[in-house]
């Protein structure tokens, strides 16, 4: 009976190619976005969770109440960490996680430069990452032992063993390798090669006990009995008796395992993350499951009148209700079946590519037995809900009325299908609206006026003896034509590496906590970059030898301190009077996607990081790499000469935006795709329905036109129905969007009107193919009755 | 007696009007025979055959079949008892398009929940007895009018049935096919099949041992 079923099922498959080839396409699109979504889902789940100990892993977070607001950060003092150790006994671990270090690492004459970084030797203990070689205990315990991962390891040794073999580091300190690491599996936030004693940081003196200076997380392994909550509020006092520098803070622990989905904050509460978006996409999913299956449901009920023959045929020699609600039931899993398998095929080509679109290493397990079981699931589920309609329904014919040729489904007024429609319509408008909204906010922001010039501007981290030899680098770079102008800086231009709200000048007011960004410079920071100067004049050292503590200011600094005439002015920041000698126009540092906050550059007695070199314009670019790099070699052997472009950094400001706006892309065209498919059965439906209807017209003398435009009416109705509720959702969302950038376009009604226009379009050419096929039959032909 | 109606009344409303299908029919059919129903469109033959073959309810009255009182059963009841005893040829052939002659001649047997031996031999048989066998792979599309007719009657039959109902079964045949289904309507009831048919021809109704004829859903003789 079952090899009946599915022989039947088969040949019913073939015999209706298209049909067959529509609802196995639309299935097989929700199928495959729903497991490529939920594959992506998965692995955001699981992003973090593999640590054996992760239920008690918690990060020390601080909290502080400013301007009426509370502020919430994750970085703490590097002091934190042992005072947390020797005062609370409920502590099993600490360690403390210093940023990345990149160092230079030599064997002989090969160099590698790698990221890392320092940490309490508790760390391998809270964290599972297995040793292959070395014990957990010992690995960390002398001040000059580093720890590898086995790729590392390779690269450094080849396929000799690394334990016990010394490396040089930045060709001043001698570490020996105490272990191995396995590999970071890719769904962890850490990102190092190697792990290095927090004792090396105090070697070399780069360790403090400063309260203000929050640089370095902090993570804390609760013992097994410990109550989080009593805890919670033991710890939140701990600044109170310490930290006598910064204003008053809370200190809490925020659980390790919510750190990558949520941990966004506002004003004190966690508001969501990363979590948000999961569970947006998630409804995408569902969405387009539902239609898809909806979708076939519908396609197998518009052929009804056909299969009602058969079955009142089966009933009349013999089949029971529940062998034909099988037998469509055996259909619809098989189709869902070949689906499924095709299902799979398109999710094995796309993931690499919806992988790199949403910039996350996700990949498909196949050996994993909860992909198979929850596939089969899927597919088993799918078949059922989407036969389940067309079995019940079609198995309740009685078999005189069918047979006799007579059985006609009368239409009510609002059925299932149309309101499933208007929801399709409406997802499609909604979704028209928001790719154009994001594509016109992102082109907005794209062209924004940056405020200095990207071009030929490229940066070099100072490192190895970069510094020491500055003057003769910058001297050389400039006397051979090869810039036109050099610059040191604390911090990239695309970026703030410092920012602070101690900031003060004459007349600011005692509760005045507004952040104040900083940069600092050595020399003609403004010709560097192409700054427009509105008042003063640029650092010139040469000229003006106290340029060493002037400063610039951006327009947003002279809005924050009210100066009518701000050149003069001092502002006193570290300790020193820095006297305002420009004013520059508002460049973009950070994100461009929000207004330039207040800005101080500070002269050239601040600390230095980065090189920016402007390069000479009659010089092509490779020519002037060339020759920089031959000059920064000379200065600086040890190390390669790295570099990026300023207009490449920027550019990458916008991969997350870019990406929404090109998932929104991609499922706005599934969407019209499905709904079209939708749409398409719907009116295959009514033009079987109403074929009678047409051939009774024709006889009467109606002309194609007319019945093609009788018959497109209704659904263009329907449309329109979804535009009426499509447009108020689409603008609230996208409005509430928008409300995320300061800098941000309007939205225009003629957003609403090309969303709504190009979903009739869609729906007319969808419509009208049917519309026509059925207008152009012969009457002859639909009034011949058996 | 294979089967007997008393007083079977069929009506529907319609704008506040009953309108009468079946009115008053007696009839009692023994094992054996082959009548023929015969009238005008609309005086309820059609109508009357489903109501023997129990695919359609009537109003009133009682029908008993082989003992049973039909109009006491449940629908589910009803069912059983028609699969069992009773086959329907119906005009327009009613194949199962999808499936070639052999496994339309199968599928009863399968609803029967024959063992697969069983029906092999059986269809082997059937496709014998009516000269078949070369065409058993073919779909009823690829069939002529009366060959279809043909393989639906060797579908009423296959499943051994007392009672067969035929509803006009040349109706779309030309006279030659007309007059071989006939033939062979004849020959099953000489085998001992009972059979009741509609037609339009007389010619056809002369095969039938009784003739009943029908007008505004009475019997008129």
């Amino acid at each position: 009976m079952i090899r009946n079923y599915f022989k039947i099922a088969w040949r019913n498959l073939l015999r209706n190619k298209s049909f067959s080839i529509l609802n196995i396409v639309g299935l097989s699109i929700g199928l495959s976005v729903t497991a490529i979504i939920s594959i992506w889902i998965s692995f955001e789940l699981g992003f973090n969770q593999f640590h054996e100990k992760k239920d008690r892993i918690y990060e020390v977070y601080n909290e502080y109440f400013v301007d009426g607001e509370i502020w919430t950060w994750n970085s703490t003092p590097k002091i934190m960490g042992s005072i947390i150790k020797k005062d609370y006994p409920e502590v099993e671990s600490v360690s403390r996680y210093n940023y990345d270090n990149t160092f230079l690492f030599s064997i002989g004459d090969k160099r590698i430069k790698s990221t890392g970084t320092m940490v309490d030797p508790d760390f391998l203990n809270i964290f599972s990452f297995p040793l292959v070689e070395g014990s957990i205990d010992k690995v960390l315990e002398d001040v000059n032992s580093v720890v590898i991962t086995e790729t590392f390891a390779k690269k450094l040794f080849n396929n000799e063993p690394a334990v016990g073999k010394t490396v040089k580091v930045d060709n001043v300190d001698t570490f020996k390798v105490s272990g191995v690491l396995r590999d970071l599996p890719n769904n962890t936030e850490f990102n190092f090669e190697f792990l290095m004693p927090w004792n090396y940081l105090k070697q070399k003196g780069w360790h403090d006990e400063n309260w203000s200076n929050n640089s370095v997380a902090t993570y804390v392994l609760l013992k097994e009995e410990t109550n989080y909550d009593a805890f919670s509020q033991k710890i939140k006092t701990l600044r109170q008796s310490y930290d006598k520098e910064s204003p008053e803070m809370e200190t809490f622990l925020y659980p390790y395992t919510r750190s990558y989905l949520y941990s966004e904050f506002e004003n004190g509460k966690e508001t969501g993350g990363r979590i948000d978006v999961i569970r947006l996409f998630g409804i995408i999913a569902a969405i387009i499951l539902i239609i898809a299956c909806i979708n076939f449901m519908n396609l197998s009920t518009a052929r009804s009148e056909k299969r009602a023959k058969e079955v009142g045929i089966r009933k009349v020699i013999g089949a029971e209700r529940p062998l034909l609600i099988g037998q469509f039931l055996g259909e619809s899993i098989l189709i869902s079946t070949i689906s499924g398998v095709l299902a799979l095929l398109i999710v094995v080509t796309l993931l690499p590519s919806f992988s790199t679109l949403v910039a996350k290493p996700i990949s498909l397990d196949i050996t994993n037995v909860w992909f198979w079981l929850s596939a089969f699931g899927v597919i088993l589920f799918t078949g059922i809900l989407a036969g389940s309609y067309p079995a019940l329904y079609l198995s309740r014919f009685k078999p005189s009325t069918v047979l006799k040729g007579t059985y006609k489904k009368i239409s009510s007024p609002v059925t299932p299908r149309k309101v499933l429609v208007v929801l399709q319509f409406s997802s499609a408008i909604i979704l028209i609206t928001a790719s154009i909204i994001v594509t016109q906010q992102l082109n907005k922001v794209q062209d924004r006026q940056t405020g200095y010039s990207k071009h030929n501007l490229i940066y070099t981290i100072m490192e190895g003896d970069i510094e020491k030899n500055y003057s003769s680098i910058k001297k050389e770079l400039l006397t051979s034509g090869i810039a036109e102008s050099v610059t040191k800086t604390n911090s990239p231009i695309t970026e703030t590496w410092s920012n602070t709200w101690g900031v003060e000048w004459k007349g600011k007011s005692e509760d005045n906590m507004t952040l104040v960004h900083r940069l600092a410079a050595d020399d003609a920071i403004t010709k560097t970059m192409r700054m427009e100067i509105i008042a003063g004049r640029d650092f010139d050292l040469k000229t003006y030898p106290t340029d060493s503590t002037a400063a610039i200011v951006n327009e947003s600094m002279v809005k924050l301190m009210n100066f009518e005439n701000p050149i003069g002015q001092i502002v006193k920041d570290n300790g020193i009077d820095w006297r305002i000698v420009g004013v520059v126009k508002n460049f973009v540092i950070n994100s461009p996607f929000q207004k330039v906050e207040p800005m101080v550059i500070e002269g050239a007695k601040a600390w230095f990081n980065v090189i920016h070199i402007k390069f000479n314009q009659k010089i092509t670019t490779a020519e002037s790499l060339a020759n920089a790099e031959a000059i920064f070699l000379k200065y600086n052997p040890e190390y390669p000469f790295n570099y990026e472009f300023v207009d490449q950094v920027y550019a990458k400001k916008f991969d997350t935006e870019k990406r929404t706006s090109s998932l929104i892309s991609l499922f706005t065209l599934l969407t019209i795709f499905i709904s079209c498919l939708g749409l398409f059965g719907l009116a295959s439906y009514m033009a079987e329905n109403r074929i009678k209807e047409i051939g009774i017209r024709k006889v009467l003398g109606a002309s194609v036109q007319s019945i093609t435009t009788l018959l497109s009416k209704d659904f263009l109705k329907l449309v329109g129905i979804a535009i009426v509720l499509a447009v108020p959702i689409s603008w609230y969302m996208m409005n509430k969007w928008l409300q995320e950038f300061a800098y941000r376009i309007h939205i225009s009604w003629w957003t609403f009107v090309l969303a709504g226009l190009s979903a009739l379009a869609i729906a007319l050419i969808t419509v009208s193919y049917q519309a026509i096929k059925a207008a152009i039959v012969n009457p002859v032909k639909s009034l011949r009755t058996e | 007696m294979l089967l007997q109606l008393n007083n079977i009344f069929k009506w529907v409303n319609s704008g506040g009007q009953r309108i009468f299908l079946l009115k008053d029919i007696n009839l009692s059919v023994q094992e054996g025979e082959f009548i023929s129903i015969m009238g005008p469109s609309g005086s309820g033959k059609s109508t009357l055959l489903n109501v023997i073959g129990m695919l359609d309810n009537f109003d009133e009255g009682e029908y008993h079949f082989l003992n049973e009182s039909v109009h006491t059963l449940k629908e589910k009841h009803r069912a059983n008892l028609y699969k069992e005893y009773i086959g329907f040829v119906f005009q327009s052939y009613h194949l199962l398009d999808e499936l070639t002659v052999k496994e339309n001649l199968e599928m009863p047997l399968l609803y029967k929940k024959y063992k697969s031996s069983e029906r092999k031999a059986m269809v082997a048989d059937m496709l014998d007895r009516f000269n078949i066998v070369g065409k058993k792979d073919l779909f009823p599309a690829q069939l002529s009018g009366g060959q279809q007719q043909l393989v639906g009657v060797a579908r009423a039959l296959i499943a051994i049935p007392k009672l067969i109902l035929a509803d006009e079964p040349t109706g779309n045949l030309n006279s030659k096919q007309s007059e071989e289904i006939m033939e062979l309507f004849k020959k099953l009831n000489k085998e001992g099949v009972t059979i009741i048919q509609v037609t339009h021809s007389e010619k056809n109704a002369a095969y039938g041992s009784r003739i009943i004829n029908l007008l505004d859903g009475r019997k008129t003789s």
